[in-house]
């Protein structure tokens, strides 16, 4: 068991380092930097002059090898470094975005679990064929929604038609109802699409034909012995799915406006801000390793046939 | 049937009221303000640093005019130079030294004076910048020496040659005054609003970067402009600004009663809120037009002739009336016909595609056989990158194209990320089109936008790109910088007419329209008003029962 763990703590350390230097370098590549684009803003009205001096200030033009081994020594004892847009800590941005993310991500991913579940059970359980289709049907639908256009819907028929929730200056539960809906829509599809093909996987199991034989209903079958079966795969799309979360942040904290990583992430982009993007994915990368982590660690937890084989290799 | 009689009255009293009321902003003065509430504001972007000379971001000017005030107030009906914080000043006869008396007992909001010794610190590095802490020098303040505190309310500014347009520099947006605890800041901690200590009517309270700015009304505050009507503190209580990002949001939100105020509504969105009987304010920002500019530098357009072509061939109505409104006027000149200085030179900026393909073939560039123009084997393909801040810019930029593509001259127009933009926006090379405006009510701004020291739109050797090969223009330079020091009035007006026409004459600018900020507003929102350059001050609003 130690062996094992320490197998995969090594894994997500070279996760970890990996994402840290390929997303150092391709921002590295990438046409300008922060500086530049703050800086040449003809607003700001600096001379060539200026900017080069403010550049040398920032030590932006010594060699990448240079500013990687300073970055990479500076992330090792938990120093984010500066924003250069916003002007703070990356640190303190972080502290500030994070916990919107967390709740909305959370929360979001609960009822996409919840909807999930919903669709696979009522169309598993369904004894009209039809209906079952239709229900089927919903991931395919759900995952073809996009994103923003779902956020901007909600807005418009809760908030401003029917005047249910307000979008500006709402309560802190408020202000999550219609993105949670938004984000766990899309995520629900493809949990839901897994879900429903291994319930049908599992009915056709030879136990489960001993189970109807013994006389156990339709529903006793599916909640006593299939369920159990069927979450094994999901559990593990659901590990998967955290990027999705991610991603669908994105996109529903700019529509909702919310002041989240996602947000914090769609300006740095903008503003080719590195020190914050490096952060977000450095800490996206350790959040998806994590969840990862535990999904593993749950499956003997959850079937005890692979108990028993981690305990044969420790 | 009393009863019945008093209702009927009612209804047609009320009817009246309402029919009165209805031109609205025009009712401003009849009522007595009332006092309180807290106004909400959406706006489209997070400020990004309010140093004050970096008050040009529409977001940050937004901010810093409600905590901040300034030596001197710029009628915006007027465009005069009225007192604020400067009780009066004097100017000497080649406008090389200022002396400002400063008003007394004004304090800034952690309990410091406002006095001479503050101004003085504030213009030295406004004037001068602070390497140190990378404070830029701000560019509506040119040739600027030193300062002087003569007495504790008297200061005075001393100036390397004549600055005319100091007078009016004290007056905008990057000239708000600041605490001795501010300036001592380094620049990329200036992000940080709390940190911004003004003399303003508003103090900020608190602040989620990226999301929500709280402002609270200052008690204290007892020295707004002498001219205006309203003294004494502010009538809100406070100002929440709150970055809704979406258009769509921001204008639902304001008509669904969720918001009172919201910056930046395109004109396509004007009918929709107008026809729900919301405000729509379009104050004009007095500058440079928004105009497509050229990089002489790039041989393609390096030929006046092509550059004469390419104005002609631009049809402004067409822009104009098919993706803006009434709030957008027609360019008369490549500055605002509201500008100080400004001279009408439509004339000379007609729409005529046969002058414009004449203009072409003259220059040699003839129409090959895929109708595009070639000269020794090279075709005329211009490329410009659209400019988010600008209203519509994509839409006006295509249109350009397609226009441009009548007369067989090729224009790509590109979005590209901000890196990509701002690297190659610096070649001229890669872009020989760009498009530019600049706001600001004072014939400085025409130097602000050309000058290669300044904001260098031509992209002149030895301005803002090392990668300028060759093109300098003395004579446009020389004359920017004449009316950038020329201390008589009359005559400052009249170089600034002679840039006009020789930015034309030598097709630089292609003027389109003279932009607006615009604004929408809920009707009970009373007493906005807006600087001389469009941005807002919530000092006088006021919010009628609702």
């Amino acid at each position: 068991m130690s062996a094992y763990l320490l197998n995969r703590v090594g894994q997500a350390l070279f996760v970890l380092w990996a994402a840290f230097t390929i997303s150092f370098v391709l921002l590295q590549a990438m046409p300008g930097d922060a500086i530049l684009i703050k800086f040449q803003n003809p607003d700001l009205g600096l001379t060539a002059q200026q900017v080069a001096e403010i550049r040398a200030s920032y030590a932006a033009d010594s060699p990448v090898f240079v500013q990687y081994a300073h970055t990479i020594g500076k992330f090792l004892t938990g120093n984010f470094g500066y924003s250069v847009q916003a002007g703070v800590p990356v640190s303190s941005l972080l502290a500030a975005h994070l916990p919107a993310t967390l709740k909305l991500a959370t929360l979001g991913f609960l009822l996409a679990s919840v909807l999930a579940i919903l669709i696979a059970f009522l169309s598993s359980l369904t004894p009209f064929a039809s209906l079952r289709g239709a229900l089927q049907s919903v991931p395919s639908l759900f995952i073809s929604i996009p994103t923003f256009w779902l956020g901007i819907m909600l807005i418009q028929i809760f908030s401003f038609r029917l005047k249910l929730v307000p979008v500006i200056n709402p309560g802190p539960w408020q202000e999550l109802i219609l993105p949670v809906i938004t984000l766990a829509v899309p995520i629900s599809a493809p949990l839901a699409q897994v879900l429903v093909r291994h319930i049908d996987d599992v009915m056709t199991r030879p136990f489960v034909g001993v189970a109807r034989a013994k006389g156990a209903n339709r529903q006793w079958i599916l909640w006593r012995h299939v369920a159990k079966n069927a979450l094994l795969p999901t559990l593990t799309i659901a590990g998967v799915l955290f990027g999705e979360l991610i991603a669908g942040a994105v996109v529903t904290e700019t529509v909702f406006g919310l002041n989240g990583i996602g947000g914090l992430t769609e300006r740095a982009v903008g503003s080719q801000d590195a020190a914050v993007l490096q952060a977000i994915v450095v800490l996206s990368a350790l959040a998806f390793v994590i969840i990862n982590l535990i999904v593993d660690l749950l499956f003997p937890v959850l079937d005890p046939r692979l108990r028993t084989k981690i305990g044969a290799a420790a | 049937m009393t009863t019945k009689l008093k209702r009927l009255a009612l209804t047609l009293a009320m009817l009246a009221a309402t029919s009165l009321a209805h031109p609205g902003a025009r009712a401003e003065g009849t009522a007595e303000p009332a006092k309180g509430g807290t106004l909400i504001y959406l706006e489209q972007q997070a400020h990004t640093n309010l140093y004050p000379p970096a008050g040009g971001f529409y977001p940050n000017g937004g901010i810093l005019n409600q905590i901040t005030d300034k030596l001197t107030y710029q009628n915006p009906k007027t465009l005069e130079i009225e007192p604020w914080i400067a009780e009066s000043w004097t100017v000497n006869a080649d406008a090389t030294e200022y002396t400002f008396k400063i008003r007394p007992g004004v304090t800034f909001s952690d309990g410091t004076p406002l006095d001479a010794a503050a101004v003085a610190k504030n213009y030295d590095v406004f004037g001068l910048g602070n390497r140190a802490l990378k404070h830029p020098v701000s560019e509506v303040i040119n040739n600027y020496e030193r300062s002087e505190v003569v007495d504790p309310l008297t200061v005075k500014f001393y100036f390397k040659k004549p600055s005319p347009g100091f007078l009016q520099g004290t007056s905008v947006i990057g000239s708000g005054l600041v605490a001795a605890s501010t300036l001592a800041l380094p620049f990329e901690e200036l992000g940080d609003a709390t940190k911004i200590i003004g003399s303003g009517p508003f103090v900020v309270e608190s602040e989620t970067i990226g999301k929500e700015l709280k402002l609270k009304a200052r008690e204290e505050y007892n020295w707004g402009p002498v001219k205006l009507e309203h003294q004494g503190r502010a009538y809100l209580d406070g100002i929440t600004y709150i970055i809704t990002g979406e258009d769509s949001v921001r204008i639902g939100a304001l008509l669904a009663g969720q918001a009172d105020f919201i910056r930046q509504v395109q004109a396509y969105d004007e009918g929709q809120v107008e026809a729900q009987d919301y405000q729509i304010y379009a104050p004009s920002t007095r500058g440079v037009n928004n105009s497509v500019v050229f990089r002489p530098d790039n041989p393609l357009v390096a030929d006046v002739k092509v550059r004469q072509a390419l104005l002609h061939a631009t049809d402004t109505k067409e822009i104009v009336t098919t993706l803006f409104s009434a709030n957008y006027p027609q360019a008369t000149s490549i500055i605002a016909s509201s500008a100080l200085g400004y001279k009408d030179i439509s004339a000379k900026l007609a729409f005529d595609p046969e002058k414009a393909k004449a203009l072409l073939d003259e220059a040699g560039w003839l129409v090959g056989s895929n109708g595009l123009r070639q000269k020794d084997g090279k075709e005329l393909v211009l490329t410009a990158y659209e400019s988010l801040p600008q209203p519509q810019n994509k839409e006006t930029l295509q249109l350009v194209a397609q226009q441009w593509g009548k007369v067989g001259v090729k224009l790509n127009v590109l979005a590209g990320d901000s890196g990509s933009k701002t690297v190659d926006d610096l070649d001229p090379l890669k872009t020989p089109v760009s498009p530019a405006m600049v706001g600001r009510a004072d014939p400085d701004v025409i130097k602000s936008q050309y000058y290669p020291k300044n904001r260098d739109v031509l992209r002149q050797k030895g301005g803002l790109s090392d990668k300028v090969q060759s093109f300098v223009d003395d004579k446009l330079n020389g004359l920017l910088e004449a009316l950038a020091s020329e201390p008589n009035r009359e005559k400052r007006l009249a170089i600034a007419g002679e840039i006009q026409d020789y930015v034309v004459d030598q097709a630089y600018a292609i003027p389109i329209f003279e932009e607006p900020q615009a604004y929408a507003g809920a009707r009970y929102v009373q007493g906005v008003a807006f600087e001389a350059v469009g941005r807002p001050s919530f000092y006088s609003t006021w919010l009628a029962e609702h």
